[in-house]
């Protein structure tokens, strides 16, 4: 085991020295001398990623998929491009860097008030001695305010018209969660950046966490027809809870979209009264022809589309016109 | 498991004067732990929580406790100098990235990296004398012998800043190079050297005024400073070359370099003063180098990302430990 640890620290430092750590030095960057250290595993992470999606979970998607081959195979290219640039840490460092002054100025201006945000570990101070405890705690918490802030990114129409992206692809694969517009993401993580440091989750955890959780939704968007058993099902998200979430709404179901938002953990759901276990297959997508135009469109078109939808949206009078 | 650890420190720290005397503390500052080494062993026996980004710890001015400032959670977690074991936490010291007492012993002075502040407090029961916010990341601190000034790096803006400890206001604020980290003061009390970590070389300060009164090139990101304990000579690690140099600081010159790779940080030197002790913050281990032959001859896996170290000095009573008034970055003090 330390062999391999050993590998992945040589791997990472000799990227670090070679490439990224001159470039800090040169121009004068030497403050982001760890940071960037960091950033080179976050990729390296981001690499055992993809492979993990590449050949673990199209393989069960080549050998059992729900959804046979046909025409609409070519719209799932659009959504390995969003998967490579944000695994491979392209548009994060980019969303890091229009994020990070906001967060460290709010961070500031409220220390100046002399106000320091509470902890976690004051609360529950065993958690500073349990690593595995603490991680499945902040894990929990982090979850649980994703699953609020999905629900917002359905809830209101402005957000929707960005959100929608996501789940304007009829086509639903092991690629398909990261497909979202660059604003959504940037919205989405510096709200979870800003609830993070209010709870306490410390940067090592909070890497762990993303690449975990972002595992399972990758999962959770495959094309099978899988899950993990009855009581499996109500633990972690799989394929079959996540897949209703995107299911194209009908007359009969107008609202089916808004019932299984949770990222990773469905107890939130089952909570607050928006869990639905019906086995039932349905196809995925929207009903909004607008936004299903999003489909045959490349990452730039798609990007500047959506920011068109969204710029809209904040026109008052507009509304949410897809699903409803 | 917890009891395991434990045990394992035990068997390290609590037999006889002579174990005791064996233990490295390391702080592993990416997974909030730290590691119990044994010197004569050269392994780690245990790793044990401890906050949440630790990064510096020092002895405190009676050798009695070990306080390691641990900067997410805004707190100091205070170590029995003997048996590692944690005996209480000091709350509300706000982001303790470098810490220092002052050579009386009057005074506790954080510097808050992250959050751009340099808080001072009173020695004896740590409360609040004076916050100043100061922009450009506060790094690391150095004292003068009459305990009247605490000297910080801020190393985004590059200056060197001098605080008055008993009114907190600032003496003077100057520009000194590219990213200021360490700064130590040399023993005639007339000379400051601030390592420069964009640069690949020292500026030797005036701490009356600040002015740069000399230059030493010594290796590419230059970071922090290590007396080797004659008074003279002071070690020098240079993160970004990653090698650790010996300079005079008599006649201000280098006059011997050791390769220690990945990112050489925070340094110790054995009780015996023959090996040094280096923290490899990338390559998640400690170098030991033979002062002798000027090499390192063995590196030791810890955590992640290595920071802060130390050795307990003998480890037999209190007063037997070695006060260390300063981080074991800031080795000026010890």
């Amino acid at each position: 085991m330390r062999q391999l640890i050993d590998i992945w620290i040589d791997a990472q430092t000799w990227l670090f020295e070679t490439f990224v750590g001159p470039v800090l030095f040169r121009f004068g960057l030497m403050a982001w001398y760890e940071p960037g250290y960091s950033a080179v595993e976050f990729v390296m992470l981001g690499v055992v990623q993809i492979a993990i999606i590449a050949i673990g979970m199209r393989f069960f998607e080549k050998r059992w998929p729900l959804e046979k081959s046909s025409s609409d195979d070519r719209l799932i290219l659009v959504d390995q491009v969003y998967t490579l640039l944000n695994k491979l840490g392209i548009l994060p460092l980019a969303i890091f860097i229009v994020t990070y002054p906001l967060v460290q100025e709010i961070e500031l201006t409220v220390r100046t008030w002399g106000f320091a945000p509470p902890r976690l570990e004051r609360v529950l101070p065993w958690l500073g001695d349990n690593a595995l405890a603490s991680f499945l705690v902040y894990f929990v918490l982090y979850d649980f305010a994703a699953y609020w802030l999905h629900r917002a990114q359905h809830g209101f129409a402005w957000w929707w018209s960005l959100h929608s992206l996501h789940h304007s692809q009829r086509r639903m694969t092991v690629w398909t969660d990261d497909r979202n517009h660059v604003i959504d993401d940037l919205l989405i993580t510096l709200a979870l950046v800003l609830f993070s440091q209010v709870v306490g989750v410390q940067p090592g955890e909070y890497v762990l966490i993303l690449m975990i959780g972002r595992l399972v939704e990758s999962w959770s968007h495959a094309n099978v027809d899988m899950g993990f058993g009855w009581l499996g099902d109500r633990l972690l998200v799989g394929p079959r809870f996540h897949r209703l979430h995107h299911a194209l709404s009908t007359p009969e179901e107008r609202h089916i979209q808004d019932h299984n938002f949770a990222p990773v953990f469905p107890i939130w759901d089952i909570l607050f009264g928006t869990a639905v276990y019906d086995g039932k297959h349905r196809p995925t997508g929207v009903d909004d022809p607008i936004v299903d135009g999003d489909n045959g469109r490349g990452w730039i078109a798609q990007q500047v589309t959506v920011f068109g939808r969204f710029m809209r949206s904040l026109v008052p009078g507009l509304r949410r016109a897809s699903v409803q | 498991m917890k009891k395991m650890a434990f045990a394992a420190v035990a068997l390290a720290l609590g037999m006889s004067g002579p174990a005791r005397a064996d233990a490295v503390l390391v702080l592993n500052s990416d997974e909030a732990s730290f590691s119990i080494l044994t010197r004569s062993g050269r392994t780690e026996l245990a790793r044990l929580p401890v906050g949440r980004e630790p990064h510096h710890l020092l002895v405190t001015p009676d050798g009695k406790e070990v306080l390691v400032g641990s900067t997410v959670t805004n707190e100091l977690l205070v170590l029995d100098a003997k048996t590692g074991e944690r005996r209480r936490v000091v709350r509300d010291i706000i982001d303790p990235y470098h810490l220092g007492f002052s050579p009386n012993g009057k005074w506790f002075v954080t510097a808050a990296y992250r959050l751009d502040h340099v808080d001072i407090y009173r020695g004896e029961d740590f409360k609040l004398a004076g916050r100043i916010f100061i922009d450009g990341l506060p790094s690391h601190m150095a004292f003068d012998a009459e305990s009247k000034t605490v000297f910080v790096t801020l190393q985004q803006t590059g200056r060197l800043v001098a605080f008055d400890l008993q009114t907190q206001a600032i003496k003077w604020n100057v520009k000194v190079g590219e990213a200021p980290a360490g700064v130590v003061m040399l023993p005639d009390n007339k000379r400051l050297l601030v390592a420069l970590t964009g640069a690949d070389g020292l500026v030797v300060v005036d701490p009356k005024d600040g002015s740069t009164t000399g230059t030493l090139q010594t290796g590419k990101g230059a970071h922090n400073f290590f007396p080797k304990g004659d008074g003279r000579h002071y070690f020098l690690g240079n993160r970004v070359e990653g090698t650790v140099s010996l300079i005079d600081t008599q006649d201000m010159k280098v006059v011997g370099s050791i390769r220690v790779p990945g990112g050489p940080d925070c340094m110790d030197i054995t009780p015996d003063g023959k090996e040094l002790w280096v923290t490899q913050r990338f390559l998640r281990r400690i170098a030991v180098v033979d002062i002798e032959q000027m090499k390192m001859v063995a590196s030791i896996p810890v955590g992640k990302s290595p920071h802060g170290v130390l050795m307990l000095k003998s480890g037999a009573t209190g007063s037997a430990v070695a006060p260390v008034r300063a981080a074991s970055t800031a080795g000026d003090q010890k």
